[in-house]
């Protein structure tokens, strides 16, 4: 790859600024290091899993609203995680975890319960108790 | 480029970099005195890899790498270069954050290994649960940190709940806080020695893995399985796989083509150092593969984009892989023999 071979594509939703380095030849043949502003393959292939991701957490939240998941689950998604990692970062077993997924049982949980899963989420526990009512909040 | 001040005053150069493990390895050398490119560090900690490993999955798809596992490059380059590090793990949060400031009053800048998801200098999109990116703090902020992330093209600033978790993140390579510094660093390390090793150890991990996973024979694997992944996987499905795969090829940190721009950059540097022919015809071969793969990139983006309509089709992106099997294969055959005859 040459240098003006460097891919500059104008996708700024994508990229937010950040600046890939990218390793080309100049004029030389020498090697230097290129920041490249994007690139449509790569913003492409990324949308894909990145379209693919809020799908899902779009699905969690509106079946939490209708009552069928517990807001765990979809802070869970959020946050890209599994039972088994959450239950670790808040410090609860795994099968526990699992069954706070449920909004029967997640309802009748305990202040200390909600609190180390509100801390290993990042969020408060008041946010814990509900999703958003519109899609996409962070 | 830019500079910055460290709590012992001196002066830090903060480098942009393809790779995070190798930006931060070769910026904690330099921070003592010896200067050393990124593409030398990733040469020298033999980097470059290749394995795919179907039966890990990774949230549903298995995982494809370029490069070595994570933290080796750092290790061998280390050793291979006779400096002499501090590496910490710790069990409980507190006192690692504890230690990382008392380092760093004390002046010394420290290499972290961290999770991507938790750093929120990234853009959303960014942002995945891997625990193996790796940052240097500088120094301590009110409230926070500044931070030096190699991919980055300039320091930043994270506040200190991030950076807490970030290094305490659980899930598969939990990073237990791993923090690590230099202790003692040669001043004119030998690298000719280090880069022999280097070469050599990358040859053998390309070539002789008796596994099919692995190497060449890995490439070559999963050229074969992409070629059959519509009839095996239904067509969406197998987008959905080879997405992925250009994902892992291109995605932040590799320097474009799966690292092997920065490999030919380093073959480049060491044909330099040696003063060899043979290294410098090697690495334009390196160049002319990293254009294969990043063809190959392109290819399956339109063959995903355009479900199938076009002339482009999975057998045309297996067979594109496969030429690189082929090459790579050549390549590091030749390099074998042609790094047997470099005199240390």
């Amino acid at each position: 790859m040459k240098i003006n071979e460097v891919p500059q594509d104008d996708v700024p939703y994508f990229s937010e600024g950040i600046k890939k380095g990218n390793y080309a030849l100049d004029d030389q043949g020498k090697y230097v290091m290129v920041p490249s502003k994007g690139w449509d393959v790569d913003e492409f292939i990324n949308s894909l899993a990145f379209n693919e991701y809020e799908a899902k957490v779009e699905e969690t939240r509106k079946a939490v609203l209708e009552g069928k998941k517990s807001p765990l689950a979809y802070y869970m998604e959020l946050r890209q995680m599994i039972p088994e990692f959450l239950g670790k970062t808040a410090g609860i077993a795994t099968f526990r975890v699992k069954r706070h997924l449920r909004p029967e049982i997640f309802a009748k949980l305990k202040e200390p319960v909600l609190d180390s899963y509100a801390k290993a989420l990042s969020i408060t526990r008041e946010e814990l108790k509900t999703v958003p009512h519109n899609s996409q909040e962070r | 480029m830019s500079t910055e001040i460290t709590a012992g005053g001196k002066p830090f150069v903060h480098h942009h970099s393809a790779h995070c493990e190798s930006g931060v390895t070769s910026a904690l050398f330099r921070d003592k005195g010896v200067e050393i490119s990124e593409a030398m560090i990733f040469g020298i900690g033999s980097g470059i890899f290749f394995g795919h490993l179907p039966f890990v999955k990774w949230v549903g798809l298995p995982i494809s790498t370029f490069r070595s596992q994570p933290g080796a490059v750092f290790r061998k380059a280390a050793k291979r270069l006779g400096g002499e590090f501090v590496t910490k793990r710790f069990r409980n949060p507190r006192k690692g954050m504890d230690e990382l400031k008392r380092v760093l009053k004390a002046g010394q800048i420290v290499g972290l290994t961290t999770n991507i998801y938790w750093l929120s200098y990234f853009p959303n999109r960014f942002r995945f649960q891997f625990n193996g990116h790796n940052i240097i703090a500088l120094h301590e902020i009110k409230n926070g940190f500044r931070v030096s992330d190699p991919v980055l093209d300039h320091p930043v600033d994270c506040l200190t709940e991030d950076i807490e978790r970030a290094r305490f993140a659980h899930g598969p390579l939990e990073p237990h806080g791993f923090m690590y510094y230099p202790k003692e660093i040669p001043r004119n390390p030998d690298l000719r020695t280090a880069c022999i090793k280097g070469l050599k150890d990358s040859c053998n991990m390309m070539l002789r893995i008796p596994l099919p996973i692995f190497g060449i024979r890995g490439i070559r694997f999963l050229a074969k399985r992409i070629i059959k992944s519509p009839e095996t996987l239904g067509f969406n499905e197998a987008c959905r796989q080879l997405a992925n795969i250009v994902r892992m090829q291109e995605e932040v940190g590799t320097g474009g083509a799966g690292f092997r721009f920065m490999y030919a950059a380093f073959l480049q540097e060491a044909a330099e150092l040696f003063g060899s022919d043979d290294l410098a015809r090697l690495s334009q071969e390196m160049t002319a593969i990293g254009d294969v793969w990043r063809e190959f990139a392109v290819v399956s983006a339109r063959i995903v984009k355009q479900r199938g309509q076009a002339q482009d089709n999975f057998s045309k992106a297996g067979g594109l892989m496969l030429v690189c099997a082929g090459r790579e294969e050549a390549l590091f055959r030749e390099l074998n023999i042609v790094v047997r005859k470099l005199k240390a």
